[in-house]
């Protein structure tokens, strides 16, 4: 986990509305959350979740209907000159096609107002600089992402902001993604902020993580903490089992898998468990928390949630 | 500011648009051009009387009328819907709009859309006289005496601020409606809409008014069409158009032309940036 400073992206109470009052559809609500700086934070969300709407509010291309996004410390509503100190790739194939790699950096660096000496050492750094002459209508879909993740990097930014970044990768992409996200953060201080649906990525590089469902951020912690809070149980191996399964039932659900029992209790209750066993004279052969990968955990909590919007 | 500009020039310098809507102008010229030579050289009859400086001049800056009538409306029409309204059909505001303040990047493309027309029309205009000279040459026909560059140049002067109004006021409604919509191909479809209703509703309002002259007569007064036919008339010619209705001729001074069709550009250019400062890019 990376060092986390000061927070660089503060979201107070935000929310998007569309349609009119009364009947309007609530794209987002009341999101808060915090990032600090040199942190990868994860934003997971299923399709529809508002991921994107909540993005787009931190960038200015939509207006948030209440609450406020503070970059660097700074309103965003007051003073968006704060934006060209943030990177981002948003819809990652969404470049001028009539153009080529290059060109588009160079009309992207003539809008940052820099970064000019900055394009031939990225195209290099995302494997596009034989193909920076093509247009960018020839490109695949994962050039194109790696030319976003270019495009991201142009103006030396203090924070990234991600969007899908592996669409469109394939599995040696994918490899190289992860090792810059971290890089990104370990080498150069630099802030992430990522979304993606690929659950196991952001297990893989994010230091914490925020599950935003219908609207809302319905859970947000540490990666570990998050599989933590959220394990499963503890399978037991025990002598004899229908006794130990009859003294955990008292107090657990309790499920028979094979010649072990999976018992819905957290570590914290591990001593509880071990002591039950015990005192109903069963012998404890092994005691092992299961712990739910991200993606499990992803889908209980979605599944879990109100769906009132 | 600047590079807002520059960013915009790179990318609409390589776009197909600017060869096909801008650059057609003094190429599409010089291939008419040619063709004529070619069509009815044979046919040229030298000696039908040798112009005078004034007929000389006025037929050599001639092109200026292009932009200003429906045809070449339809065509700068087109370009600026392409420039306004291409960045949502590429998906590529969402590019730009973080690092530049909004205000700034529409500003942008008023410069180079306009900027890159401007040069297009005044390299065709500048190729039409030396053609015109050319062919004079080629063909025999005498140059009348007492043509000062002075004059010339001031021809083209005249002529082509004639032509800046309707320019103007085309770019300003294509480019809110781009803005709007969001679209093209609709932005294009309003402003060849428009500009054909305009020039009908300026050529046919006399016969109209005998149907509703108030109504008729107000519209005349307040839409921009005859202004911009007044403002061009004032500025070639140093006389105010004057329009036979059947309830009598009528004139506006060229100040109320020159405000109205100003306050026009100005209000959908204020549209323009209106409309974009509030709208959410999804």
């Amino acid at each position: 986990m990376n060092d986390i400073g000061a927070p660089v992206l503060e979201l107070e109470n935000l929310g998007k509305t569309y349609g009119r009052r009364g009947g309007g559809v609530n794209a987002v609500r009341g999101v808060t959350l915090s990032v600090g700086a040199g942190e990868v934070y994860g934003f997971l969300g299923p399709n529809g979740a508002g991921k994107s709407t909540t993005i787009r509010m931190l960038l200015s291309l939509i207006a948030p209907t209440s609450g406020r996004v503070k970059l660097f410390g700074r309103d965003l509503a007051v003073d968006s000159s704060v934006l060209g100190r943030v990177g981002s790739l948003v819809d990652g194939g969404a470049f001028y096609p009539f153009l080529s790699g290059r060109r588009n950096l160079e009309v992207l660096a003539r809008t940052h107002g820099g970064g000019h000496q900055r394009i031939e050492p990225l195209l290099e750094q995302v494997g596009l600089a034989k193909d920076a002459k093509r247009k960018v209508k020839a490109y695949s879909t994962g050039m194109r992402q790696r030319l976003g993740v270019a495009a991201a990097l142009l103006g030396d930014p203090d924070m990234v902001i991600l969007d899908e970044p592996v669409n469109g990768l394939d599995v040696a992409g994918i490899q190289e993604m992860r090792a810059l996200i971290r890089s990104l953060a370990a080498d150069h201080g630099k802030t992430v902020f990522l979304s993606s649906h690929l659950l196991n990525e952001v297990q893989q590089v994010c230091d914490r993580v925020a599950i935003i469902h219908k609207g809302e951020v319905v859970r947000e912690s540490t990666v570990a903490g998050l599989l933590d809070q959220e394990s499963s149980g503890l399978m037991i191996e025990a002598m004899p089992l229908e006794t130990a399964e009859t003294a955990l039932a008292l107090r657990w659900a309790v499920e028979r898998r094979g010649e072990t029992l999976l018992v819905a209790a957290t570590r914290a209750e591990a001593p509880e468990l071990v002591g039950r066993l015990v005192g109903a004279g069963v012998d404890l052969f092994a005691l092992t928390p299961v712990q739910r990968n991200l993606e499990e955990v992803f889908l209980a909590i979605t599944a879990e949630e109100p769906a009132d919007v | 500011m600047f590079d807002a500009i520059a960013a915009e020039a790179l990318k609409f310098t390589r776009h197909r648009a600017t060869w096909g809507l801008v650059w057609i102008w003094p190429i599409g010229l010089v291939l008419i051009w040619l063709l004529a030579i070619v069509l009815g050289g044979a046919n040229s009859a030298p000696g039908a009387g040798e112009p005078t400086p004034a007929a000389w001049i006025a037929d050599s800056v001639s092109f200026w009328n292009v932009p200003a009538q429906p045809f070449g409306r339809y065509l700068l029409g087109a370009f600026v819907a392409v420039v306004f309204a291409g960045e949502y059909g590429w998906n590529t505001w969402k590019l730009i709009v973080p690092h530049r303040a909004r205000n700034t990047l529409i500003a942008a493309k008023y410069v180079v859309a306009l900027g890159l027309l401007a040069i297009g029309f005044t390299l065709a205009a500048l190729l039409f006289s030396l053609c015109g000279w050319i062919e004079d040459m080629v063909s025999g026909d005498p140059i009348p005496a007492g043509i000062a560059m002075a004059a010339l140049a001031k021809a083209h002067g005249l002529a082509a601020l004639a032509c800046v109004a309707p320019v103007l006021l085309t770019a300003a409604y294509v480019s809110f409606t781009a803005i709007l919509t969001r679209s093209t191909v609709a932005a294009l479809v309003v402003g060849l809409v428009v500009t054909t209703m305009e020039e009908l509703f300026r050529s046919f309002a006399p016969v109209l008014e005998l149907y509703a002259p108030a109504l008729v007569g107000a519209l005349y007064q307040i839409l921009p069409g005859y202004h911009l036919a007044n403002i061009a008339s004032w500025l070639k010619e140093g006389t105010l158009a004057q329009v036979p209705f059947p309830s009598g001729l009528f004139s506006a001074p060229v100040g109320s032309s020159l405000a109205i069709a100003g306050g026009w550009i100005a209000l959908f250019v204020a549209l323009t940036f209106w409309r974009f400062r509030r709208q959410d890019l999804n």
